[in-house]
């Protein structure tokens, strides 16, 4: 890191929105209620899948992930990185689940967790997990635990989710949010490109395929059935957030749905606006992976478009695929000036989240 | 300005059209209500041929929060013409577009003397 961003970085508040706390599945059994806290423990079959994808190439790629259990890992993540609010959240995907049943208690033990190891003690900021498997049953959740401050949003898998997210039988759910001035946090995952994509995840013949594309589908397939289904003007005081495919695709998107929509308007008559309004209304776009273009003015431009009221910065730590701070600030401070470079590291995240820091 | 007959009253029941050409240019004459409308045959989309479209009406729609249910109504039947090349919805009775905010046909004075429709450009 060059000096002149050592000395940035120390005078800027830093909310990071995409930071994973590691669960081991022996501890998430002590927060279960059984039948399924003994189907972890004493089944030889075990509950969370893999893809047989190796993601970390061997190990060229350091593992941060399996230590970083505890909230004194996400202290020293905080001093290491200067991250002054890091919003944790539990990264389990609950869509995958076929049980619907094993999902909501899946989905009440990771929250009870959440609180009782992290935020009960401790000043973090965190989201709340939510299953969609039963909707009045997740919503009954976010009674819950949503007025509780340290919540400040809730976290949804963009893996495995069936039917697509935007779909009327999850409207108790954006109620409960609404009401409790929750933003809906969607966030993909690579690993579970074989829930959403079987096919392509077999037909692939490295993850370098997978990885390209993973993500970034799983987060249009959820931003185009929420604009679809008219999500935003049903619930106009309800913020989304997307984590976990860059950037890029954003653009993109809105353009794409404008042009739809304009084409197809009476097919989605709840829809008063563009697309691209509700998106730059309502929706908050994290940085993390960035892109990278061979010419550093690509990305400048890229950030213009979404614009430093949409952009937020997350490093998905401790994910082998994480960004350090640098690689969005460098943009930031060569093309932008301090003031937006404040919005996108600070202001922004403070108004998407509501938090009064 | 200048002023062009481009039909008689007789000559357009509710719900008819005529498109002709006056000065090189498409117009489309709009019989609704009983009340005439002139506009360019022109989308402001890509340049298609909007007024030659079909004329339907067209779907809104309702959220009850409480309910969490969306009713789905048919509206303004006969006065939504849909452009043949991309489907973008003009209301015949204002000219504006429905698929895009503050777009318009483009719009010309209509008025009736002795029984003929006059169309000022």
């Amino acid at each position: 890191m060059s000096q002149r961003a050592a000395h940035a970085l120390a005078e800027t508040t830093v909310v990071d929105t995409d930071v994973h706390i590691t669960v081991p599945e022996e501890t998430i059994a002590t927060y279960l209620e059984e039948p399924y806290r003994s189907s972890i423990t004493d089944s030889p079959h075990p509950m969370f899948p893999s893809s047989s994808w190796d993601q970390r190439m061997g190990g060229k790629i350091d593992d941060y992930f399996s230590t970083f259990t505890g909230p004194e890992d996400v202290r020293e993540f905080q001093a290491d990185f200067e991250i002054e609010y890091p919003i944790i959240n539990t990264f389990e995907p609950l869509g995958k689940f076929s049980q619907p049943d094993l999902a909501m208690s899946l989905m009440r033990a990771y929250n009870d967790l959440l609180l009782d190891k992290f935020l009960d003690d401790y000043d973090f900021l965190g989201l709340a997990a939510v299953a969609t498997q039963r909707p009045r049953e997740a919503a009954e959740e976010i009674e819950r635990i949503g007025d509780n401050d340290q919540i400040v949003g809730l976290y949804l898998g963009t893996s495995g989710e069936y039917p697509p997210l935007g779909d009327p039988s999850n409207d108790p759910i954006y109620r409960a949010a609404e009401d409790h001035d929750l933003p809906i946090v969607f966030h993909g995952n690579g690993e579970e490109f074989m829930f959403d994509f079987p096919l392509h995840n077999k037909g692939f013949n490295n993850y370098f395929e997978v990885q390209s594309l993973g993500h970034p589908w799983q987060q249009m397939a959820t931003m185009a059935s929420v604009i679809g289904e008219g999500v935003p003007a049903k619930f106009p005081d309800l913020n989304f957030v997307f984590l976990e495919a860059g950037i890029g695709w954003v653009p993109y998107m809105m353009h794409r749905m404008n042009k739809i929509y304009r084409m197809r308007r009476s097919e989605v008559p709840l829809l008063e606006q563009s697309p691209e309004e509700y998106i730059r209304d309502q929706f908050y776009i994290g940085s993390q992976p960035l892109g990278e273009p061979n010419r550093s003015e690509d990305m400048k431009r890229i950030i213009e478009t979404l614009g430093a009221d949409m952009l937020m910065f997350a490093t998905d730590y401790p994910h082998w695929d994480f960004d350090h701070l640098e690689e969005l600030d460098k943009y930031l401070q060569h093309y932008f000036t301090e003031t937006e470079r404040q919005q996108i590291l600070y202001e922004t995240p403070a108004e998407a989240f509501g938090l009064s820091i | 300005m200048s002023e062009h007959t481009v039909a008689t009253v007789g000559e357009l029941n509710d719900g008819d059209r005529k498109l002709v050409e006056v000065e090189g240019r498409e117009i489309a004459l709009f019989r609704t209500d009983g009340e005439f409308r002139a506009y360019t045959n022109w989308c402001i989309h890509q340049g298609g041929p909007a007024c030659e479209g079909s004329v339907t009406g067209t779907s809104d729609a309702e959220f009850d929060r409480e309910e969490l249910e969306t009713e789905l109504q048919w509206c303004k039947e006969g006065e939504v013409l849909n452009c043949p090349w991309h489907g973008w919805e003009y209301d015949i009775p204002t000219g504006e577009c429905l698929s895009k905010e503050g777009a318009k046909l483009p719009a010309h004075p209509v008025r009736v003397e002795d029984e003929e429709v006059v169309v000022s450009l």
